[in-house]
This record gives C-alpha cells, sequence and structure tokens, in this order.
C-alpha cells in the first residue's frame, strides 16, 4: 500500500534533474520581497510551500521511482521427467519433499515438470510443496529432454518481488532446445540455477545403432540391408525384418543372432518387387531381457525409392463409383491404384511420394488427421507432385475443407465470395466449462476450429455461461462469420463458466434461430461441447428443436474421468444429431470437421447443367471440343481465387455468375486441378459414356504428374549426431564429373516442416549439404538438378533417424549441468536434501522498482501548489484552514488510498485532517463561532472589535507610510487593514485577496475582514494602494460602519429589554 | 458569504469524496473480513464450493481440490483431509448433523460419504442409477430433528430422497402438479425449526417448501434480479428464528426472506472486491449472527455481518 511505499526508499531515473532544487534559495530571496505584505505565519507558510514546490518538481523531473525491497526467496524446481532417468522419480520426489519441508513462511515453492514439454506442476505458493506424495504426472513426450524450456517457464512464472534460484534436477542429457543460451539467459537476470545432479549407469545395453539401405533401386533388383546392432556384453537374439510393415520370413540363421561386446554388423539381401518407397524396420530382440536396459532402442529403419513406371493413387469414398475412372486412366496407360478412404492405413509423406499425383474423388477431410492434410499440402508445394480434387456431397466447401491446409494449395476457393443468395447455414456453439485439465483450452480450440470449417456466408454464434454478472450469453452474437480473426478472437477472450443447466443456452439458441438473425437459414445446428454435468433441458424444449429442425450435436470432453454421457447422449438423440465422447484431444480436430459438414448442404447444386469453356486454351482441354461436352447433374459451388495463375477452362453459367467446373493451376514446384462435380453414378452418367472420357482425364492426370526424370546420381547418406550428411556424386553418361550444377532443394522433418538447406560442391561432381535432425522420424529430400539453366530431373533421398537421442545415452552428462551451474553462478547441491541449503538466504533481496513520479505529480505537487496559492489569497483563516483540511483529506483518501483501508483508515483520514484544519484556524475560530452562534450579535461584536482596531490600523498605516521599503508589519492583528471597508460600492474586484484588501459586499460590514485576512499589499506605491489611501469615501464609509453598529448594539439592548 | 461558501464547498467535497469511492464503503457493507485466496496450500482454495458450521461455530469448506478444510470462525485455518477419490468429480454439497458428523454429498461418485469430525471416513450410502436408494450426481443432504436424511439430486433425475437414520431408503418425491415444471436441479436443501423442508430449485430459479412427508407447500420467487426473485439459488440456510438465507450464483447475491417466505432484503453485486461477490456457491449462518459466503469464482470466502 502507499502508506507503506512512504517509507520505503526512492531512486531517481535521471537524477541530473535534482539540480533544478538549487532554484530554492533564489526562490526565497526573491519571494522575500514579493510576500512582504503576508504576516509573518503566512510568509514563512508561502515560503515553505514554494520551496517544497520546487523540491517536488524536481523531484518529478528527475524520474522519481519507489524501490521496493524483498528478501523472500522463491524456489523452482525443475524435475526431469525424461525417459532416461524414469527410474529416478522417487529420488527426485523424495530431495524436493524434503528440501521445502521447513521452508520460511514467506519463502515460496514452485515445480516445473519436463521432458520434451515443460509444465507448471505448482505455480510458486507458501507452504512448500502442497502436491500430495506418490502423485507423479503424466507426462506426454518423455523421448526428449528440453531443459531450456523448463528455465524459460520458470523464469516466466517466478514472482517479480522475492529473490530467485531454480534448482535442476536432472542428468543432463538436454537433446532439445539450447541449454547454455538459456542459461546464460538466466545468468543475465542474476537468477543461480543450482544443481542436483542424477546419477545412474546403464550396465547392460543393447541398441539398434542403424539400419542402411541404398537410396534408389530398380524394380526386381536384390538390394543389401546393412544392420548395425550395439551390444555393451555379448548377448544373443532374434532379429526381425519388416518391409512395408510386413515381416520378412528369413532362414534362421539370418534371424538368429549372436552379438560380441561392440558393434555388429549384418547384411541380409532382398529383392525389391514394387516401385515406390519401400520401408526397411529391423528389431533385435535379445534373448535375456536382463542384457537389455532400454527397449525402445531396439530398432531401427530405412527406406529404398524403387524406381519404375508412375502411379496415381485414387482415393474415393464410393470405389464402385470412381473404378470407371480408373479402368479408363488404366485404358490411356496412366497406372492406377484404387484405394478406399476407409483404407488410408497409415498414409504418411514417404507413402505419398510413392505416387506421382493423388485424386482425391468426394471424400471429407475428416477422414484425414491435421497431419495427413499437411503431408498433402507438402507432397505438392514441395514434392513437386499433383493434386485434384474432385466434386461431391463430401467434397470442396461441403465436405468440410473450409480452412484446411489443403484448401491453401488448390486453385479455388470453397467460400462463395460473389455477392448471390444462396441458402445459409447458421451453427450455434453452447460452450460449458470442462472439469478435466485444460478442458476449457480444448473447448475454445474446438470452437475455433468450427468457426474455421464453415463458410463465410454462414452464421455463427457462440453462447456460453459467464461470470460477473453470472448468467448465460451470446459471447459470440449469432451473425455472418464474414470476420473469422475477430470472432476467434472473442472465443479467445472468453471465460467459459460452470453453466447450471443447459435449458437457458438452448431457449437462446433457438429464440434466435427461429426468429432472431438465423431464422432464414436453410440448415441450422448446435453444437454443445461439455463434459455433461449441466441439467438436463425440459422435454418440451428438446421437442421445440425437432419441430425446428434443429439438430443438436452433443461432444462430451472428459477423458481422464469426469464425464456424464447420459443428457448429452439423450440431447443428441432426440434432435436428430451425434454424439461424441471424445477420448482424446486428438480426436477433437475431426469431430469437428463432421460436425461442420452438416451445415454445409446449401453448397451442393443438385441441377443438371452444361458446362461452358471459358478458356480453350488451357492444356486440359487439349483435342476436347466445348460443344461436345456432355451435361454434368451437378456440382459444389466453389469460388476461383484470386489470382492470375489460376486456369478455369470450365465454367457453370448462372444468371448471377460463373461457377468453376474445372480450375488448374502450379502451386509452387506442384500441380493442384479442381473438377468441382463427380460422383458419376449420380452426376456424371453422361460423362463416362462421352467418347472423350478417358482422352481427357488422361490429360488432366499427366499434367499434374510430377515429372520423375531420374537423374542418376550416386547418393549416400549418413547421421552423425544431430547433423544428416547428404552426399551427391554427379557424372553424365561418359563418366566426366558434372561440375557447377544448381541444386534446389527441400527437405522436409518428420513435422512436416520444410528445413533450410543447401548443397555446397566439396569436390569435382562432389556435391554435399548439412540437415539439422534432432527429432526421430523420416526426413525426405526432394533435389531439382540443373545445369546451365536446363532442368537435368528430380531426386529423392532420405534418412531415417531410429530413436530419439534420449534412448541412446547411457550416462549423465555432468559436465553439461557443471556448465550450467558455472553460467548462472550457480551451486552443486548436496543430495542429502537437509543439507542442501535449498533456501539458503545467501541471495541479494530482490528491488521492484515502479515510477512514482506521476503520484508525486498528483497527490503532492498538485496540492501544495493549490496551498500555496491559497496561503496568500485567501484571506481568511477560517477559508484557508478549510482548503488544508480538503487537501489533507484527499490526499490521504485518494493519494494514499485510504478508502481501501476499512472504516479507521477513512476515521483517520478524518481526524488527521480535522487536526491540520483546526490547528490553522484555531486562533481565529472565536469570531466565527460567534456569527454563526449569534447572528447579529456577532455583528455587533465584531463592529465593537473592528472599531477598536481602527486605531491601530490607523497607526499601522501611518506606520506603513513612514517605511517606504514596504516592510511587514510585526505581530499585527490578522484581521487588521489600512483600506477602509466598503459597504456596497460595487466595486468589481470584490473578492479576498491581498491587494484588495479586506474589501466585501457583505451587508452590515465584511465578516472576512472582521474574522481576519491577509494583510493588504504595504506597498504604498501601488495605484490601488494609493487610492485606498486617499479616497475621501473612505471616511464616510467607516463612519457608516460605526454607525450600524451603534445601530445593531440598540437593537439588541431594546431585544434584551 | 464567502465563508459560508467556503464551509459549503467544503461540506460538499467531504461529502463526494465518501461517496465518489468508486466500490461499496467498507464500513457500510458488514463485510468483516474475508480469507482464503487461490491456492493449493492450507487455508486457500481452488473453487470452494460448499460451507457448513459446526455447533462450536468452526466453518468448513470444500473446494475444487477436494479437499474439506476447517476454520475458526475468524477464518484462521485449523485443519483439512481429502475426499477419498477425486479423479471424476468434486463434492458440491456438506451439511453437519446434529452429533458432530459431517454428511458430504461426493457428487460425481454418486453417494453420500460421511465422515467424524476428525475426517475420518465413517459410512457412505448410495449408489449410481436412477432407481429407488441410487442417485445421480447428488446435490446436498438435510436432516430433521428425528434424524431422517433427505438428499437432493439431478441430472434428469431431478428429486429429494429420504433415507432412514441407519441410511435405508424411505421415499422419493419431487414431481407434482402443484409445482407446475418439475425441479430442475435442486442444489441445496435446509429444514427449518416448523419441519418444513426447504429446497433451492435452481435452473427454475425459485424455491420450493415440503412438508417432510414430500408434500408441496409452495412455491417462492421465480427468474429474475429483482427483490422477490433468483438467479439460480444454489444455497440454503436456516436461522434459529426463521430467517432463511439464500446464495444465488447466478445473481452474485446473498437473499434474506422470513420464516413465510417474505423477502427481506438482499446484499452483494458481481465483482471482485469486498462485498462483491462472484459465481457464489454457497453461505450459511455462522455464530453472532455472521454470515459466510463462499465466493466460488473469487476463490475466498466472506465474512459479513449484515
Amino acid at each position: 500500500m502507499m502508506v507503506f511505499a512512504l517509507t520505503l526508499p526512492f531512486e531517481f531515473n535521471e537524477p541530473v534533474w535534482l539540480w533544478v532544487c538549487l532554484l530554492v534559495p533564489l526562490l526565497l530571496v526573491t519571494s522575500r520581497r514579493s510576500l512582504a505584505g503576508l504576516d509573518p505565519v503566512r510568509r514563512y507558510a508561502a515560503l515553505l510551500l514554494r520551496s517544497a514546490l520546487v523540491i517536488v518538481l524536481a523531484c518529478c523531473l528527475a524520474g522519481l521511482q519507489r524501490v521496493q525491497r524483498n528478501d523472500d526467496l522463491t524456489v523452482m524446481f525443475l524435475m526431469d521427467r525424461s525417459h532416461s532417468v524414469q527410474a529416478m522419480q522417487d529420488e527426485q520426489e523424495h530431495f524436493m519433499r524434503e528440501a521445502s519441508k521447513d521452508l520460511p513462511a514467506d519463502d515460496r515453492v514452485g515445480v516445473i515438470d519436463f521432458a520434451r514439454h515443460a509444465f507448471l506442476e505448482q505455480q510458486p505458493l507458501k507452504g512448500g510443496y502442497v502436491i500430495p506424495a506418490g502423485r507423479f504426472p503424466i507426462m506426454q513426450g518423455t523421448d526428449r529432454t528440453d531443459v531450456a524450456s523448463a528455465m524459460r517457464l520458470a523464469m516466466a512464472m517466478f514472482p517479480h518481488d522475492t529473490a530467485k534460484r531454480m534448482v535442476l534436477l536432472s542428468d543432463g542429457n538436454d537433446n532439445m532446445g539450447n541449454l547454455l543460451e538459456e542459461a546464460r539467459r538466466a545468468a543475465a537476470d542474476g537468477i543461480p540455477v543450482d544443481i542436483v545432479p542424477l546419477r545412474y549407469r546403464h550396465k547392460n545395453e543393447v541398441y539398434f545403432e542403424r539400419v542402411i539401405a541404398p537410396t534408389h533401386a530398380q524394380k526386381g533388383e536384390q538390394i543389401p540391408v546393412r544392420m548395425v546392432v550395439h551390444t555393451d556384453r555379448a548377448t544373443s537374439g532374434t532379429l526381425l525384418l519388416y518391409v512395408n510393415g510386413q515381416l520378412l520370413t528369413l532362414p534362421e540363421e539370418s534371424t538368429r543372432l549372436s552379438l560380441h561386446a561392440g558393434d555388429n554388423t549384418f547384411v541380409v539381401t532382398i529383392p525389391v518387387l514394387t516401385t515406390g518407397a519401400q520401408t526397411f524396420e529391423a528389431v533385435f530382440r535379445p534373448d535375456d531381457v536382463e542384457q537389455d536396459t532400454i527397449a525402445l532402442n531396439n530398432s531401427a529403419s530405412a527406406f529404398t525409392f524403387v524406381s519404375g513406371p508412375s502411379r496415381v493413387l485414387l482415393i474415393t469414398s464410393n470405389a464402385d463409383s470412381d473404378r470407371v475412372l480408373a479402368n479408363a486412366l488404366e485404358s490411356e496407360g496412366v497406372g492406377v491404384e484404387l484405394r478406399d478412404v476407409s483404407d488410408l492405413g497409415q498414409f504418411d509423406l514417404l507413402q505419398m511420394v510413392s505416387y506421382t499425383s493423388i485424386i482425391l474423388s468426394n471424400v471429407s477431410a475428416s477422414n484425414f488427421t491435421d497431419d495427413q492434410q499437411r503431408d498433402l499440402v507438402t507432397y505438392v508445394k514441395d514434392m513437386g507432385s499433383g493434386l485434384i480434387m474432385l466434386g461431391g456431397d463430401e467434397s470442396f466447401g461441403a465436405g468440410g475443407w473450409i480452412g484446411s491446409p489443403v484448401a491453401e494449395i488448390m486453385p479455388v476457393s470453397f467460400e462463395i465470395k460473389h455477392k448471390r443468395v444462396i441458402p445459409r447455414g447458421a451453427l450455434v456453439i453452447i460452450s460449458h466449462s470442462c472439469e478435466i485439465p485444460r478442458g476449457n483450452f480444448w473447448g475454445k480450440e474446438m470452437a475455433k476450429r468450427s468457426v474455421d470449417t464453415i463458410s463465410s456466408q454462414d452464421y455463427v454464434g457462440v453462447l456460453a455461461y459467464t461470470y460477473s454478472p453470472g448468467g448465460e450469453n451470446w459471447e459470440v452474437p449469432l451473425d455472418l462469420a464474414t470476420n473469422k480473426a475477430a470472432v476467434k478472437a472473442k472465443i479467445d477472450r472468453m471465460q467459459i463458466g460452470d453453466m447450471p443447466d443447459f435449458g437457458a443456452t438452448m431457449t437462446m439458441a433457438l429464440r434466435e434461430l427461429t426468429v432472431g438473425r438465423g431464422k432464414d437459414a436453410a440448415q441450422k445446428h448446435v453444437i454443445i461441447l461439455s463434459d455433461g454435468d449441466a441439467s438436463a433441458p425440459s422435454n418440451s424444449l428438446v421437442q421445440d428443436f425437432v419441430r425446428n429442425k434443429i439438430t443438436v450435436s452433443t461432444i462430451a470432453i472428459g477423458w481422464g474421468g469426469h464425464v456424464m454421457q447420459a443428457t448429452l447422449r439423450d440431447i443428441a438423440k432426440k434432435t436428430g444429431g451425434k454424439f461424441y465422447a471424445a477420448r482424446n484431444p486428438k480426436q477433437l480436430p475431426q469431430i469437428f470437421s463432421k460436425e461442420s459438414k452438416v451445415i454445409k448442404r446449401p453448397l451442393i447444386v443438385d441441377a443438371p447443367f452444361q458446362p461452358a469453356v471459358l478458356d480453350a486454351h488451357s492444356e486440359l482441354l487439349a483435342g476436347v471440343d466445348g460443344s461436345s461436352l456432355p451435361a454434368l447433374g451437378g456440382m459444389v459451388l466453389t469460388s476461383p481465387k484470386d489470382s492470375p495463375n489460376v486456369i478455369i477452362p470450365l465454367i457453370r453459367p448462372t444468371d448471377d455468375g460463373e461457377d468453376p467446373v474445372l480450375a488448374h493451376w502450379q502451386y509452387e514446384l506442384g500441380k493442384t486441378v479442381a473438377f468441382t462435380s463427380g460422383q458419376w453414378e449420380v452426376w456424371g452418367g453422361e460423362w463416362t459414356s462421352w467418347s472423350k472420357y478417358a482422352k481427357f482425364w488422361a490429360q488432366v492426370v499427366r499434367w499434374t504428374m510430377r515429372q520423375d526424370l531420374p537423374a542418376n546420381f550416386d547418393t549416400y547418406t549418413r547421421i552423425d549426431g544431430d547433423t544428416a550428411r547428404i552426399v551427391i556424386d554427379a557424372l553424365d553418361k561418359d563418366a566426366s564429373y558434372l561440375n557447377n550444377l544448381q541444386l534446389s532443394t527441400r527437405v522436409i522433418n518428420p513435422n512436416g516442416v520444410t528445413l533450410p538447406v543447401k548443397f555446397v560442391q566439396t569436390g569435382p561432381g562432389k556435391y554435399e549439404a548439412s540437415v539439422p535432425v534432432d527429432q526421430a522420424g523420416q526426413y525426405l529430400a526432394n533435389v531439382q538438378i540443373r545445369h546451365n539453366e536446363k532442368y537435368l530431373g528430380t531426386l529423392r533421398t532420405g534418412v531415417t533417424v531410429p530413436f530419439s537421442p534420449e534412448y541412446r545415452d547411457l550416462v549423465p552428462n555432468e559436465a553439461m549441468l557443471r556448465q550450467v551451474s558455472e553460467i548462472t553462478n550457480g551451486r552443486w547441491l548436496n543430495e542429502i536434501p537437509e543439507e542442501a541449503g535449498v533456501f539458503k538466504h545467501d541471495l541479494p533481496p530482490s528491488e521492484s522498482k515502479r515510477p512514482a513520479w506521476d503520484w508525486a505529480l498528483a497527490w503532492l505537487l498538485l496540492p501544495i501548489f493549490l496551498l500555496d496559492v491559497s496561503v496568500r489569497r485567501l484571506a481568511s483563516w477560517l477559508a484557508f484552514s478549510i482548503a488544508v483540511e480538503v487537501v489533507v483529506l484527499i490526499v490521504l483518501l485518494f493519494g494514499m488510498d485510504f478508502r481501501y483501508g476499512g472504516w479507521s483508515y477513512f476515521f483517520g483520514a478524518f481526524v488527521v485532517a480535522e487536526l491540520v484544519g483546526w490547528s490553522v484556524r484555531f486562533r481565529h475560530i472565536g469570531p466565527f463561532y460567534n456569527y454563526l452562534t449569534h447572528g447579529v450579535t456577532a455583528l455587533a461584536t465584531t463592529g465593537q472589535r473592528s472599531e477598536a482596531s481602527l486605531g491601530q490600523l490607523k497607526s499601522s498605516r501611518n506606520r506603513g507610510k513612514d517605511d517606504r521599503q514596504g516592510e511587514a508589519v510585526q505581530q499585527a492583528p490578522s484581521f487588521e487593514t489600512d483600506e477602509p471597508l466598503q459597504l456596497s460600492d460595487g466595486d468589481a474586484q470584490q473578492k479576498f485577496d491581498a491587494k484588495g484588501g479586506g474589501r466585501g459586499k457583505l451587508k452590515g460590514g465584511s465578516l472576512v475582514d472582521s474574522l481576519g485576512g491577509a494583510k493588504k499589499d504595504q506597498d504604498k506605491d501601488s495605484p490601488r494602494g494609493k487610492k485606498g489611501a486617499e479616497d475621501p469615501d473612505n471616511e464616510d464609509a467607516t463612519s457608516r460602519l460605526l454607525r450600524a453598529k451603534r445601530r445593531a448594539r440598540r437593537d439588541m439592548d431594546e431585544d434584551n429589554k | 458569504m464567502m465563508v459560508r461558501k467556503f464551509i459549503l464547498t467544503g461540506i460538499i467535497s467531504v461529502t463526494m469524496m465518501a461517496f465518489s469511492c468508486d466500490r461499496p464503503a467498507l464500513t457500510g457493507n458488514g463485510v468483516v473480513g474475508s480469507f482464503g485466496g487461490v491456492g493449493l496450500a492450507s487455508g486457500s482454495f481452488n473453487y470452494p464450493r460448499a460451507i457448513s458450521v459446526e455447533k462450536s461455530g468452526a466453518i468448513l469448506v470444500v473446494d475444487k481440490a477436494g479437499r474439506i478444510q476447517r476454520f475458526s470462525p475468524d477464518g484462521e485455518f485449523l485443519s483439512s483431509w481429502r475426499m477419498p477419490e477425486t479423479s471424476k468429480g468434486k463434492p458440491v454439497g456438506l451439511t453437519v448433523h446434529e452429533d458432530g458428523r459431517i454428511f458430504v454429498a461426493d457428487t460425481h461418485y454418486h453417494r453420500i460419504l460421511i465422515f467424524n469430525p476428525e475426517g475420518e471416513l465413517v459410512g457412505q450410502f448410495g449408489t449410481n442409477g436412477n432407481g429407488d436408494g441410487e442417485f445421480q450426481l447428488p446435490t446436498d443432504v438435510a436432516i430433521d430433528d428425528d434424524g431422517f436424511i433427505y438428499v437432493s439430486e439431478y441430472n434428469g433425475n431431478d428429486r429429494i430422497t429420504k433415507w432412514s437414520p441407519s441410511f435405508e431408503f424411505v421415499k422419493s418425491f419431487g414431481e407434482s402438479e402443484v409445482l407446475g415444471k418439475r425441479l430442475n436441479r435442486p442444489a441445496a436443501l435446509a429444514i427449518d425449526g416448523e419441519g418444513i423442508l426447504w429446497v433451492a430449485d435452481a435452473c427454475n430459479h425459485r424455491i420450493v417448501r415440503f412438508t417432510l412427508d414430500g408434500e408441496v407447500i409452495d412455491t417462492i420467487g421465480h427468474r429474475g434480479r429483482g427483490e422477490d426473485e433468483f438467479r439460480y439459488p444454489y444455497d440454503i440456510d436456516i436461522r434459529d428464528d426463521g430467517t432463511v438465507l439464500i446464495c444465488e450464483y447466478g445473481g452474485d447475491r446473498l437473499h434474506w426472506l422470513s420464516a413465510t417466505g417474505e423477502s427481506k432484503k438482499n446484499w452483494g453485486g458481481s465483482g471482485r472486491e469486498l462485498g462483491e461477490l462472484s459465481g457464489p456457491w454457497g453461505a450459511a449462518f455462522g455464530v453472532d449472527g455472521r454470515v459466510y459466503v463462499v465466493d466460488s469464482m473469487n476463490s475466498r470466502v466472506q465474512i459479513i455481518r449484515p
């Protein structure tokens, strides 16, 4: 509180401004003259106030700031939960619990768990480690150790006003992030990192060093697959080899292995019979499991690209319908593999690149995981392949593809942008708080996701129960989703509360969808996200939904326990919606893709039309006569992307615009085509019987196909630690070196991220590139080779990082820990917790500085200025004392926040203000009291006193005349004035000021004068002073005053009689 | 004249300052203290949801960390214990028996747990289901002078069940034509000196009064924020003199009723300052005329002397 703040030391930002204080003596000298007219008390007060004014002003200019020092300590324990120290969780727990047992009352303890990611287990709290014993966190991503992320989180969580210390419990095997850089950052912030090393030694360990297969092979070739297995001690076991996931049957002598200590190499020769990428995975199982500590490092894999005729993958939701297309393409010599979307299996980038083009025929986005959608994009833009999307009721915008990464690479936008009247959908999301960890986070993420997948021509609204004031609210009012970013920002800001019942929000949704903004929507849908413990809606309300054809889907979010499904299941069943029990967050994106499709039906045109040619010069229409195109039975609405690269050969002409039927473009290295009709059995009967059907589609597919001009160069890959090296030996047909090749490379890491990689020529015909490989999985490289701007071909290669280094580190890395400790001035702690001294107060106290100049400006400078004016200008002591009182009260209540301190502070503020006020007015209260209590009597009394003082007044004036220097009259009564009273002369300057003297227009005499006032400026040279002295009317006024007083006294006497 | 002006100005300034405090004056709203604060340490709360006062005046509070904490009447932490299981959810109801035992509506485990004052589990009854003797999300417990136990529940099973002192099922009630709408999330129960069972029918925003045999006597209030209205009444407590205290979760206020159900006064408002509430789940009369209110979203208990 500010009250305490005043007792704390201050600092200045720019102390040079304090030289302004030197103006104080100067001011004192000059003010002495100008304030000479005041009585001594006022004069000294004014001098004091002016000096204070200058000092405070100097402090403000110098950037006054408050410094709060605190020697309380916050210790953040960073607990390594990675795989390498899984066996040491109890030791860590014991250390932390014991070390923080008897900590000082004001010290705080926070806990962060880390492996691949860092999580806050306990925010810094007083009272030690409060999480019950034996509760170990369920960690994800234990395959990596990222100490840096834990340190970063700890630094963010430290309270600003205590000393800070981190205690790192780890084996030091940091294999992600940049630990030393983070340590330097901690050192810069003055935060020491104390180390408790976790020590272990794996005596027996077998691990797969690597599997090596040639990067390229021809179909039918026999290829050698080399395997290197490392063991600490001699052991025996079984080798299993999988090709593309299928176990390969090998002779027993190849599978039963006896290993000697150290590296053991084996070679198996395998014939490759299919084209595309072949993955080889080798697993070693030791006979004696005691000989092995970490099982996760007993396998490794590699892959080989097998050349052969190019193939196209046709993914369909209706294989019968698309067999026509597949046969047509085969008849034109295009190799096709038809696969049902439900049989996708492990469909990753490596699988994709086995095909030169992929056709998605009426399949919805919900069939693909986020990773697969991302890989499809990489497949096109980085691998230079083709993607064709065919229409249908599950495709384009109607298939939940809006907002997906795939939508980005297609030549048409799945949104309907031009202003045409199409039936709209309306989606209302009801968000209820979910009690599972991060439940509300997922609720919001999913709400945002659904906003992404709907069309901007649809209505969207979000309802939730929120607090302050408690109640159901439209957090996002139902409106067109034109500004999705704004809608998502609102969802992010939502504070989702614990909703008592579903009825209230469902009633609001019903009202808005039937009589509100959404009443015209063709499709109306509600999604409820909840853990299910709100009260169920009434039957009549549910029936209202059914009557109004509003479907309600419910999603029970409650993996890990807390979820009540009955009510949610019931609502969905009765209203025709779907119920989903999400068991983990990964399920949610697909649930939402499915759900948002519900309001996509308006995008489908189910009416026959004749496609028209818009761009006859397109390569895709070569040899096709536009007038001979058969009619189509329907299509999905899209709109062309606003790019000059987009070519739209076919359209559906309508009265209010042209809808793309066929569109294509080149997207980075690859090509994509959108054909918005399809569903041959429903929409394309005439097309399948069209004579040029096969030729047309072969033409379209060939245009998209990746040009696999094999560059016959030898390539080698090798992993050294966290780096993979790719080497290319380039020779031409005559075996002479090819120098100065231009290699443009894209390397995709296992997360689908494109890495910046550059080849450097290191010798004659030799090119090398280094790729950082810090993650387990496949790294794919696509190298386009040019020589003197002539395209020579594309080369694909890659490496597999078998397992995380987490499973390779068999001894602690204490050297790394020591480095961290040294950089941050941390300590190497005793492993006995009681002797570790974790809470030793040997750190400098924390200092928190806050600017105080604005406070001084508002609550010191202004009040002092006002008081300075008051002390000089307010003639009345009473008025001055009230001004002082008010200022003191305001400063105490508002400047020092006494108003928040309870009644005692309020009372205290009043008492202080009153004391100050009364001490100012003490000497002068008598006449005022009389004035209030005796009315006219007081006036008479005052008159007497005025009369009595008149003599003094005159004599003082005479004295003043003698003293031409205008020095102040010492010991003069404060109500004394040298200027006669004017009763009603209408002088415009009727105010109580020092210069004007005690003039007032109080009838019967000036009370203020009688109570006392500032003395007139004694400078007789001033025109007003002269006027006052020489004005003959003044005598009359005095006489009149005296007469009035006598009359008053007479009247009183008569009254008394 | 000028003097009078100054006096007047002074008085007006002081009065304005007194009224210009941008929050309810602490002296005027009866708050005598508060305790808690967010945290997992003893004495702090993670979203407290139910309160009950022991004979001695000590307060019991249960929060979303699944802890039952005991405090002195002034809010000093005394002791605490944990619910045996919490992964499915935490309790929302807490009632102290005449004999000192503590009945906890273990909502998400569909059962009532009974602890002795030391926090040891001494009994339990009820299982999950919709039938007799079964519960769906029980919310609160009330015990009459004869030791019969009344339990409220919801989740499509919105009713009151009556149990013998030895935890045998006696009857269930709650559906009546007199009610108009069937009970919708009865969130709290209390029995007054006349033997009337008061039920906070939360999602119907009203109070329903039953005889102890389950006959509906009348209903009080309806949805709203006015004098005779309620917004999600989540808790009820009744003092010996018959005064009824209602805690409104949605209205962020406390509501006092006479023994006959007339609205007497209300207190609170939405916010984070003392004297304001955010989603309060529970309230109880304490010793010396104090009232405790569980200010859930603010993770604290406010002590007021209205």
